[in-house]
This record gives C-alpha cells, structure tokens and sequence, in this order.
C-alpha cells in the first residue's frame, strides 16, 4: 500500500502523520519515506567545454538550476572555478539572463539555506551577455566554459572597445605594486586578465586553457600551480609583466579616442 | 616601524586611487552591465586598501590628522592624473568632479576619518 502524508514540525523531531485506520502498514513495520517528485525529471543540463565534471557538481549544478527555476523561465548559467578540476572554489559563479530584475538576494539565501554553498549571481539581460561576450575579454573566457540550463551562443565576434578594456586593464595594474601582498590565487586572476586582454587585442581565440597556455609561455613558467601556489620568482616576473602592462596600456591609450 | 608604516599607506593611496579612477570611467562608458559584470571583481583594490589599512595604527580609530591631509591630497592627486591622461586622449564624459565625493567617501569606508 501506499500513502501520502505531509511532514509535520515537531519539538524535538518531525513526524509525519498517517490515518490510525489503514489497510497494512502496521505499527512496528520498517518503512521507506521519500519525497513525491512534484518537478519533471531533471531537465538535460548544456555543457559548453566541459570535458570533465564529478557527478556531485553535476548533481549541484541541477539542484541549483532548479531553485533559480522558481524566479525565471530563463536562462541559468553556472561558470567559474566550480567547473574546474577539485574542489578548490570559494562560491558559485551564477549569470541568470532576466529581462526583468530579480531579489538575488533572496535568490542567494535559498540557495545557501537548501544546499549550504555560498554563490555569486549576477543577472544580465540578453543584450548585456551578447555586449559582454563582443567587448569583454575576461567574460569571453569566463562563458568559454560553463553548464547552461538553456543553449546559447557564446561564441561572439569581438567587437573592441578601447575604453572598457582599459577598464579592465586597470585592474591587473595592483599586481604591479602588490606582489608582495597577494594571494597565488589573485596574482592568478590578475594575470588571467591581463593575458585575456593581450589575446582579444590580437583577434585570438579565448578560453581558460589559451589563456593559461599563452601565460606559461609568456612569463616562462613550469605550470599555472606556481602561480596559484604563490612560487613566482618575483624580479624576473615583476619585469616581464610591466613591459606586457606598458604595451597593453600604450595602444590603448593610443586609440582611447576611437 | 615608521619605513613599513610608510609603505603600507602609499600602498593603502595606490589601491585607492585604483578603485576611485575605475568607478568614475565605469560611470563615463555609461554601459549599465558593466557595473552588473563587475561588481565582484572591483572589490580586488578596495578589499586591499583595506587589508593594509587593518596593519595601519591606530586599527580602530580615526589616523592622526597629518595622515588623513596626506591620503587625501595624494589619493586625488593620483586620480586626477590618471583621469587627466585619458581626458587627454580624447575620452569623453569623465566628470573630475566626482572625485573628491568619492575619495571623502572611500576614507569614512576605510576608518581612516
């Protein structure tokens, strides 16, 4: 036999109630409880570049899919350092494309509150991914790689725009005085961007693995671990990555006006 | 360790300064997803203005007033200037005049007032 009955909250510990008159299920048998799937199966989630992925972050990736589900019939997309190989992330990086506001906020607690992992949302509209994917060099690889709950085309014609890159040049300047205080982690992401810059100025394809590629080329390294672990050999780093700074800078600034 | 005190609020300007240039030229592209975009990463230059200032005495109270007179001017300086070269090259729509509302609100952020 089979019934359904509610969770009830309880002083000390949750019940759930069933009528006393029931044909079977007698007092003192073993049961099983488990919840009704009230959702449709869980919807094929889009793979962009993701070659490989534990089955618990995939696991992850739905139920958070599914609880942004409740706000937007739109797209969700998961990216960042949660794709990457481990579990060496310290949040969630989560684009949900709305055309109308959301509560994040709200959005953030839900999450954190049923599956107690800290995200980072942002919420764009249609037109500010596709700008984002044209201008932006850091997004082109951020989205490079990501699992969507919807398809989308994230492969974009470059459009350059001389002052959003010097924009985001302008974050990479505080490895230069800053190296002492840096984390591997942010001398990493530093470098990222400042790489990502110099390959979209130069038309290049951009995703996580070119650009990781072109920084161990560039500043002669074994492996992007000793960055990340903090290992660089500072004056001989220090030089290579103000000479690539002044370089960037300079044909900015150069077209600044166009 | 007056040398190492020195050098964390030179560190402390050079961040600031950082963080100020960036908010106003993300106001002058006047692109609204830039601010959505980035909201995380431009944290990186305050989050490290901060840091230094927590090894800055006094930590809880405001610093002494030759200090703040030093932040400040070098901090507007230095923003100015970054904001001048680009004016410089023909960008448009940068308003210097938001810099001193936003250097006077990032050292109430910091509890350097």
């Amino acid at each position: 036999m089979e019934l359904i009955a509610r969770i009830s909250k309880g002083t000390k510990m949750d019940q759930v109630y069933i009528p006393k008159n029931r044909p079977g299920l007698t007092t003192g048998s073993y049961v099983i409880i488990k919840p009704i799937e009230t959702k449709s199966q869980t919807k094929k989630l889009n793979l962009y570049n993701v070659k490989q992925i534990e089955p618990i972050k995939m696991d992850i990736a739905s139920k958070i899919i599914e609880a942004i589900d409740q706000f937007t019939n739109q797209n969700i997309i998961i990216s960042g350092s949660f794709l990457d190989k481990g579990f060496n992330f310290n949040d969630i990086d989560i684009i949900i494309i709305n055309e109308n506001k959301l509560d994040i906020n709200q959005i953030q607690r839900i999450i954190e509150k049923e599956l107690g992992i800290k995200t980072h949302i942002i919420q764009l509209d249609n037109k500010a991914l596709i700008n984002g994917l044209q201008t932006d060099p850091l997004y082109k690889m951020l989205l490079s790689k990501c699992i969507a709950k919807k398809r989308f085309i994230y492969k974009t014609k470059n459009k350059i725009n001389y002052k959003i890159l010097d924009l985001h040049l302008l974050k990479s300047k505080i490895l230069i005085d800053n190296f002492d205080f840096l984390s591997g982690n942010e001398k990493y992401y530093l470098m990222r961007n400042l790489i990502a810059i110099a390959l979209f100025l130069q038309n290049k394809e951009i995703n996580k693995e070119k650009v990781d590629k072109e920084i161990i080329k560039t500043f002669d390294l074994e492996s992007i671990d000793q960055i990340k672990q903090n290992l660089l050999e500072k004056n001989k780093f220090l030089k290579r990555y103000k000479t690539i700074y002044k370089q960037l800078f300079d044909k900015i600034m150069k077209n600044a006006s166009k | 360790m007056p040398q190492n005190r020195k050098k964390l609020i030179d560190l402390l300007i050079g961040n600031l300064s950082n963080s100020i240039v960036h908010e106003i030229l993300e106001k002058a592209i006047e692109d609204e997803s830039i601010s959505a975009r980035y909201n995380k990463e431009l944290m990186i230059s305050l989050n490290l203005a901060k840091k230094y200032r927590e090894r800055i005495n006094p930590v809880s109270s405001p610093l002494p007033a030759k200090d703040i007179g030093h932040i400040k001017n070098k901090t507007r300086a230095k923003v100015r200037s970054e904001l001048l070269l680009r004016i410089s090259k023909g960008y448009k729509n940068i308003n210097l005049e938001l810099v001193e509302e936003l250097v006077n609100n990032a050292i109430k952020i910091l509890k350097i007032v």
